[in-house]
């Protein structure tokens, strides 16, 4: 085959990838951009920062209360779930047998393939019924835990077996316990890629709404929770809910500006990971 | 007392405090018997057998495959699925309970490739030390490992600097003084001066020479020349079995075996 045309097959080929690549580029783009548009009229600090008790059923006050109650779920859920996912991935590193490890990494794999609304059944027939801890912030929470624990297992893991065997060995060589591997080794050279794994799973777990709509919150309206057994309010179900009321467009702005800081702040922990995992390499 | 719970109370005294190891066994360090590896249906070590004198350097030679590294890592338990008996000192390993992370301490492993720790030299070295407190106030064990590994002069005046900062050849040898550190019976090294500059071989080699006259070493190496230099005892593994085993200065010169001279045969061939 000519060289003239070996550069044309490639240009075709070239020209392929890009015709299919593009949509996938341009269409989230396209979405953020026309959300960022219709929000503007509504975005700016009082939207952000205000939210008053019991006003307005959500709809003409800010979306500060729901701000704070997505964080809250959130970062409790990670919170119950990293000792778990970490502990997890070391037993998979340290001590699982071949088979211990296939089994592990199938049940995590299996765990991340299923609905987060099954979670959120479960938890409502479980928790919130049986246990009658109701609709709350810790039902919530611990149903959002078991939907980013295997997201923080398996972040946790990737960032463990980024370490180089070798690395490992000349520890285990000196004669170091599973218990100095693992904190005179292993964590200085990982907690950054684990950090990055946990803000991961904090944006995850900011963009599920499945779970928490049976379990922690109650629909809208600002609601400031008393104590982990009390419902909250949420970003997501608070768009769910002025989503449905599409007919008036002041509630449908304030959807879009809701929507909008649900974006960003789901942005903001992918732009801090992606930091700190710049940060780490240095 | 049993002779099981004889050896444990034995090997469970605090490892800085050991001086001078009693061994029982003067003539062996290390005595392996019939040891073998099997990894998935295929035989790694078969009935390989030999002693380690309490001091001096035994290289292993042998063509590549033929289970020289599976046998320091059998000898370290980083490889654990072995068959035989291995015995250090007059503990026999398999009936040791104190853990294998204690076992290792007397046992050292340089690998081929020098992994340094992302901490200072001094922190490198100290690193295997059990107990902060003993690490704080290790300055003059520091001090000796060094030099045991000819680093002493290259490095005394930035111990606080960061290891990653030395040559390949210098984090190789503070990975020795790492290893010394921790004053094992015996040291095993894989391949420790592959792929260094001969300025650096030298080195390596003298720190290896500097160490044998109180620690038994066992080196891996592919560098006939180098096993000569290092005088002691050789073993000829090929397919997984000790072929032949002897003084250097004999089995270089008058080989018993045939399948020795046929290895030293090519060997010489290929340097030329």
């Amino acid at each position: 085959m000519s060289c003239g045309a070996l550069i044309h097959r490639d240009r075709i080929s070239k020209s392929v990838v890009l015709l299919l690549a593009l949509p996938a580029l341009i269409l989230p783009a396209a979405a953020l951009g026309y959300i960022l548009w219709q929000a503007a009229p509504v975005l700016n600090w009082h939207f952000i920062f205000s939210s008053e008790e019991g006003v307005g059923f959500g709809v003409t006050e800010g979306v500060f209360a729901q701000l704070i109650g997505s964080l809250l779920l959130a970062l409790m859920a990670c919170a119950i779930a990293t000792p778990f996912a970490v502990a997890s991935a070391l037993y998979y590193r340290l001590f699982a047998t071949t088979r211990q490890q296939q089994l592990l990494s199938a049940m995590f794999n299996m765990l991340q393939g299923i609905p987060p609304v099954v979670f959120g059944l479960c938890g409502l027939i479980v928790l919130v019924n049986l246990f009658e801890w109701g609709v709350s912030l810790a039902s919530g929470a611990l149903v959002m835990a078991v939907v980013v624990l295997p997201l923080l297992m398996l972040n946790t893991l990737a960032a463990l077996e980024r370490i180089p065997q070798e690395y490992t060995e000349a520890g285990m060589a000196l004669g170091l316990a599973s218990g100095a591997i693992i904190w005179r080794l292993w964590m200085p050279r990982s907690w950054v890629n684990v950090l990055t794994g946990l803000l991961l799973a904090m944006a995850r777990a900011l963009s599920e709404t499945a779970p928490i709509m049976f379990t922690a919150t109650v629909f809208s309206g600002v609601v400031w929770p008393d104590s982990i057994f009390s419902p909250v309010t949420t970003l997501q179900t608070h768009i769910f809910y002025l989503a449905q009321e599409a007919n008036d467009p002041q509630v449908i702005n304030i959807a879009w500006g809701s929507a909008a800081v649900l974006i960003l702040l789901v942005a903001i922990f992918g732009l801090l990971a992606r930091l700190l995992q710049k940060w780490g390499r240095h | 007392m049993t002779g099981g719970r004889k050896q444990a109370a034995y090997l469970t005294v605090p490892h800085q405090s050991i001086e001078a190891p009693v061994i029982v066994d003067e003539v062996s360090a290390l005595n392996v018997n019939q040891l073998g590896l099997q990894i998935d249906d295929k035989m790694i070590l078969q009935d390989v057998s030999f002693k380690l004198p309490t001091r001096g350097v035994t290289s292993v030679i042998g063509p590549s495959g033929a289970g020289k590294s599976s046998l320091l890592r059998c000898l370290n338990g980083l490889l654990t699925t072995w068959s035989g008996e291995i015995v250090v000192g007059e503990c026999d390993v398999r009936r040791w309970r104190g853990g294998w992370d204690q076992l290792r301490r007397h046992i050292g492993l340089i690998a081929q490739k020098p992994a340094v720790f992302r901490t200072t030299i001094r922190g490198n070295v100290t690193f295997g030390i059990q107990g902060w407190r003993r690490r704080r106030r290790a300055g003059e064990l520091v001090e000796n490992s060094l030099r045991q590994a000819a680093l002493w002069d290259e490095v005394k005046d930035r111990l606080d600097a960061p290891a990653a900062t030395l040559s390949i050849g210098q984090q190789q040898r503070l990975c020795i003084a790492r290893a010394v550190a921790i004053k094992p019976r015996i040291l095993l090294l894989d391949e420790p001066t592959a792929s260094l500059d001969p300025r650096s071989k030298q080195l390596i080699e003298q720190s290896m020479k500097n160490l044998a006259q109180e620690t038994s070493l066992l080196c891996v190496t592919h560098d006939l020349e180098q096993a000569q230099r290092l005088e002691g005892h050789t073993i000829f593994m090929c397919d997984g079995r000790v072929i032949e085993r002897g003084k250097s200065s004999q089995l270089f010169i008058d080989p018993q075996c045939i399948e020795t001279r046929e290895f030293l045969r090519w060997s010489v061939c290929d340097c030329d």
